[in-house]
């Protein structure tokens, strides 16, 4: 398989704004297609001496659903984003602090945990925390005749036989994160990865555009 | 001696071990705990299995309810599954409301079973609109000592596999509800999901894969519980989840998948065995 078989791929078209939050010390807003979120990053801050670690800072996410109770589905959620959010930042330059991330929901029209983890990846950028690198999330469908569908609408993925999300770095291009529901063969499960690898270039091209835009220095 | 070490240096105690290429407890990096399976643990639960995968240890019972099916699925009878991590199993669990982490597992775990369709859900409806069963599936962790959602899953699969349902009268005019416990019919599984659990370790060189790993070696890969989880069902996968951890490096990615698939047949013929 060779990744320039994909270079063709278009993602859905991506709307950012940075410090859209006035009091947060990061803060973004991404429109992925219809679906939006909203997210904004405090830190690193004081927090009380139990959950304070001596090797790096303590990272706590927030998920907030657009209505209704949060539920154990919304707890998931923000294991992945937390989990993926540590391997991104330099935890051990902020030891014995706290950094918060709240995520709000804002429009779901599918694809929202990927929306969720790029902007969530952006506000991270906005405030200004070191970061080891930053992360981009694809997500893709597989619909019933075996056929790969890239950031599928919400009816695709109702459909779906099966959908595969991928988070990777923006050095190696490794698997940060995966997550996936379904029944799937495992060639599907390669050509997936390597299609959603092909086009994370794009979304980390649009994370250097919005940087551009609002850093005229590296403009 | 060595105890001391691991409690004051835990970083130094287990990189001094990568680096010889064993793990603290003698496996090699690709070698999992052996397996104890006891079907029917549980005498007053429907259908019930124990697991002992090294120390990890999980019991789960399955109790059956009969309600009316939600009026959107009429043809549908529910499976819920729950797991539970009590103080018992580790120091990490306090009394009081499940943690975060008790819930993430929960909903894996629950995942894992509706992904795999191993359980027809319209198998358990006895009459459209009217009747159908609940499976309650409790899983209760006694020893966490690390790939718990393996454990979780090969306990379940065993339990679901040995229930059977008693035969259901019901009568449409009256809505008198017969069970009759003498004549049980097998619960039909359709495939067997099998999970296997990866904490991925990051040495200066390369990173480190370490199949089915101790609470001591998840803690020290960084992430919150196993870094990756791959379920085989009968040669196709129903859920690979990769969280924290070190990032897999793209030649190693396949042999994962094979190291799971291996496993997946082995702990196959264990269930195959128990109930046989």
């Amino acid at each position: 398989m060779v990744a320039e078989d994909f270079k063709d791929f278009k993602l859905k078209p991506m709307k950012c704004e940075l410090n859209y939050l006035s009091k947060s010390d990061g803060s973004a807003i991404l429109a992925q297609g219809e679906t939006v979120v909203l997210a904004s990053v405090n830190g690193p801050l004081d927090i009380k001496i139990t959950s304070q670690s001596m090797e790096k800072a303590t990272l706590e996410v927030l998920f907030s659903a657009k209505g209704g109770k949060p539920n154990v589905s919304d707890r998931f959620k923000e294991s992945v984003i937390r989990q993926t959010c540590e391997t991104a930042i330099l935890g051990c330059l902020y030891p014995r602090t706290g950094i918060t991330v709240t995520i709000q929901e804002l429009e779901d029209f599918g694809g929202l945990l990927t929306c969720a983890v790029n902007c969530t990846c952006l506000a991270l950028l906005n405030s200004g925390l070191s970061m080891k690198h930053v992360v981009a999330a694809v997500g893709c469908a597989l619909d019933d005749s075996g056929n790969l569908v890239l950031e599928p609408t919400y009816d695709q993925i109702q459909s779906a036989a099966a959908t595969m999300h991928f988070v990777f770095d923006s050095r190696a291009k490794t698997l940060v994160t995966g997550f996936t529901t379904g029944i799937f063969s495992e060639g599907a499960y390669d050509e997936a990865l390597e299609r959603c690898r092909a086009a994370s270039d794009l979304v980390f091209d649009f994370y250097r555009e919005v940087v551009a835009t609002y850093c005229k220095v590296i403009g | 001696m060595s105890d001391v070490y691991k409690v004051i240096h835990p970083n130094k105690y287990f990189n001094d071990y990568i680096s010889l290429n064993v793990r603290p407890d003698g496996r090699k990096f690709d070698e999992q705990r052996s397996i104890k399976l006891n079907a029917n643990a549980i005498s007053n639960a429907d259908a019930s299995a124990l697991i002992k995968c090294g120390n990890t240890t999980v019991v789960c019972g399955i109790t059956l309810e009969l309600a009316t099916p939600k009026a959107e699925e009429p043809d549908h009878g529910f499976l819920v599954t729950n797991v539970e991590l009590l103080p018992l199993c580790s120091s990490k669990f306090k009394p009081g409301p499940p943690s975060d982490y008790a819930q993430v597992i929960s909903n894996t775990v629950n995942d894992i079973i509706k992904n795999s369709k191993c359980i027809d859900l319209k198998d358990l409806c006895i009459v459209s609109d009217k009747l159908a069963w609940v499976l309650y599936c409790d899983m209760v962790c006694l020893d966490n000592d690390g790939s718990i959602i393996d454990a979780c899953i090969t306990t379940l699969i065993t339990s679901l596999k040995s229930l059977s349902l008693p035969a259901v009268s019901f009568d449409v005019e009256t809505e008198e509800v017969k069970v009759d416990i003498s004549n049980k019919t097998l619960l039909k599984v359709t495939g067997l999901p099998v999970a296997t659990s990866f904490a991925i370790y990051q040495s200066p060189e390369s990173n480190i894969v370490l199949t089915d790993p101790t609470t001591f070696e998840e803690e020290m890969c960084g992430g919150i519980g196993a870094n990756l989880i791959v379920c085989w069902n009968q040669g196709l996968l129903c859920g690979v989840q990769k969280y924290g951890g070190g990032n897999i490096p793209t030649e190693s990615q396949k042999n994962l998948l094979q190291v799971a698939k291996k496993r997946s047949k082995l702990v196959e013929e264990v269930i195959e065995t128990c109930l046989s």
